[in-house]
């Protein structure tokens, strides 16, 4: 089985801090990383050659620096990794980046051989949208399932997948190729092999393609290509709140603090009602 | 109207002037009978974008023994309503509910479209919108109309969720969006409302290459924090699981449930479902105590509809201080026991405890 899993070298937002001058943004310095949510994908990747063998192909579409995140990724014990850089790809939202992407795969299903299942992590920790793993099923024309659990082969053809709804847990058979959308903690990723990952250096298993390999139109890429565009940006709006602070002599005046305030602010007083009655 | 200029498009984008795109879709699930809220939720916003372009709100439902359902959407502020009821879509695959909102659009070139943010609409929403060739943006929180352009502005806040993105897509339409559930309010219901059903067939395939083998409905033992009037939530500050269990107990005795941050989530103190945030639930409680719980821009964005806040914290700095109504500095672990202990002696003693707590 040929397994492709998608990542994304994203920001690491937990380390983005607020100005507190100005209240924008401090990105300067912010280190990138392997999206997290991306590593129970290739997880199941691995869980899945380990099962009926193949390979697992890794493919970011990314800056250059990013063949720091495939490294690891490989260290994980992917077999190789297909880095999609080009600065005509910069900019792009998630309908220019699914553009790329399937053509990608496409490219590796053409020239390294036929791929049969792709998978995603559920969301990027930096834009959240789950858009891409249904975009992408829709260039491929394949089926596909969003918030997958756990993942089995059934053969060579097909593989049957556990996915939750809000209300449902559900079961499904899925043909190959497909494209699984693999859910948030679905399972522990393994730690990265140093070993592997100096192997996978030495014997260069990152291959980077760009535009003169996949030849894709230039208005169809990047910030062109993108159908959606950032008319502007504003600051968050503030929602108005008392901000009392209150410093207690003791716990118990702490509680009483809190007590008080149930019962003098009208709209938590509903709530002190619903404990002690409308007599209140 | 913007001229276009199809030579600097995307040749995969169908070149068409956008004012050859009118109404406003919002697409309606429906499960067990019965429409889904967060579905009707969208009529809010669907209603408000279709009055500023002066153009019909269209409630699209699709299923099967779904077409009795269909007033019902009308009362809930729609002028028309497009019905597929066909056996074909008694059981949801996403490629198959996906290409029939396609077959309909195909058809009737709507000018705008949104999607519940439900697992089921974040999974067939970009599968609509990309055999579209159309932009979508996930997550709005609000949406207006750009007067000159008529552009539709689906605002989302990014990652860092203390700015407002402003997304347009000018090029292209329909024009797509999600929100998540309970970002909007369901729209008052109008028994008198009248409308037009129209009864529509797709030629949609079969799935031919999935299969639903088994379903299960999951009773959810915890009432859920979308719907709590009440939210006790615990964050990083918890220092773990036995903390969230102390914060049950005072969520109980204040007739609410339990909620926590991303960082308690996946600190693994507690379940996903409880995430409150951005990339968790959007909630609106009456009263939100925030306990252990930093502030960060991401969690607040969650809380915005929260009709107050109390913050329980450590930390004198903690940025939630600025953003709560009512904060008390102190550690948790001493506080919330206190807490517990006068709100006991009031549910035992009723209000003549609680005056009783007022005057010492």
């Amino acid at each position: 089985m040929r397994i492709v899993v998608g990542v994304k070298w994203v920001p690491n937002t937990q380390a983005v801090r607020i100005d507190p001058e100005t209240g924008t943004l401090i990105r300067k310095g912010v280190p990138s990383i392997v999206n997290p949510h991306d590593l129970p994908a290739v997880e199941a990747a691995l869980r899945l050659r380990e099962r009926v063998g193949g390979e697992v192909i890794v493919v970011s579409m990314a800056p250059p620096p990013a063949v720091k995140g495939l490294e690891l990724v490989l260290g994980m014990g992917a077999d190789r990794a297909v880095l999609v850089t080009d600065r005509v790809f910069a900019g792009a939202d998630t309908w220019a980046t699914s553009y790329v992407l399937s053509r990608a795969i496409q490219k590796i299903s053409a020239e390294i051989g036929r791929v049969d299942l792709v998978l995603f992590g559920h969301e990027t920790i930096d834009s959240s949208t789950s858009h891409v793993q249904a975009q992408v099923a829709s260039w491929l024309d394949w089926p596909y399932v969003y918030y997958v659990s756990s993942i089995e082969p059934l053969g060579d053809n097909a593989v049957r997948v556990e996915r939750e709804l809000e209300e449902y847990e559900e079961e499904y058979v899925v043909e190959l190729p497909a494209v699984v959308s693999i859910a948030i903690k679905a399972m522990k990723p393994r730690p990265v092999s140093l070993q592997s990952k100096l192997r996978a250096k030495l014997e260069r298993r990152i291959i980077t393609w760009t535009n003169a390999d996949l030849k894709l139109d230039p208005r169809c890429v990047g910030l062109k290509g993108s159908p959606t565009v950032v008319a502007k940006t504003v600051d968050m709006p503030e929602v108005p709140r008392k901000k009392e602070v209150y410093r207690p002599r003791d716990p118990k005046d702490a509680a009483r603090w809190i007590i008080r305030k149930m019962v003098e602010d009208e709209k938590l007083r509903e709530v002190m009602k619903g404990i002690v009655g409308d007599e209140l | 109207m913007m001229k276009m200029d199809c030579e600097k498009l995307c040749p995969e984008w169908p070149c068409e002037p956008p004012e050859e795109y009118k109404d406003v879709w919002v697409v309606v699930e429906a499960e067990e009978g019965k429409l889904s809220e967060a579905s009707l939720q969208m009529l809010t916003p669907g209603r408000a974008i279709a009055d500023k372009l002066k153009e019909n709100l269209v409630g699209v439902l699709l299923g099967y023994g779904v077409s009795q359902l269909a007033e019902e959407v009308i009362k809930y502020g729609a002028d028309r309503v497009i019905v597929v009821d066909d056996e074909r879509l008694s059981t949801y695959y996403p490629r198959v509910y996906g290409s029939a909102v396609v077959e309909l659009a195909k058809k009737y070139k709507p000018s705008v479209i949104l999607v519940a943010g439900t697992r089921r609409g974040r999974e067939f929403a970009p599968y609509v919108a990309n055999s579209l060739k159309a932009g979508i943006t996930a997550d709005c929180t609000d949406f207006d109309v750009d007067e000159t352009t008529r552009d539709v502005l689906l605002i989302r806040p990014p990652f860092a969720a203390i700015l407002l993105a402003y997304i347009k897509t000018p090029f292209r339409r329909p024009q797509i969006g999600t929100a998540r559930p309970n970002v909007f309010p369901v729209p008052k219901r109008d028994e008198g409302r009248r409308g037009e059903v129209v009864l529509e067939r797709v030629e949609i395939g079969q799935e031919s290459r999935m299969k639903l083998i088994s379903r299960r409905k999951v009773e959810k033992a915890r009432a859920g924090v979308e719907k709590a009037s009440v939210i006790v939530s615990g964050g990083r500050g918890i220092g773990g699981p036995e903390g969230m269990e102390m914060l049950r107990r005072l969520a109980e005795l204040l007739g609410g449930t339990v909620g926590a941050s991303r960082k308690a989530v996946d600190a693994g103190w507690a379940d996903h479902e409880m995430q409150v945030g951005q990339t968790g639930k959007s909630v609106k409680p009456i009263l939100y105590l925030a306990v252990g719980i930093s502030g960060s821009a991401q969690h607040m964005l969650g809380v915005r509809e929260a009709q107050r806040i109390v913050a329980i914290n450590i930390d004198p700095e903690a940025s939630i201080f600025s953003q709560a109504d009512y904060s008390v500095v102190g550690d948790y672990r001493e506080v919330v026991p206190a807490l517990i202990e006068e709100l006991e002696k009031i549910r035992k003693g009723g209000v003549k405890a609680l005056r009783e707590i007022l005057e010492s």
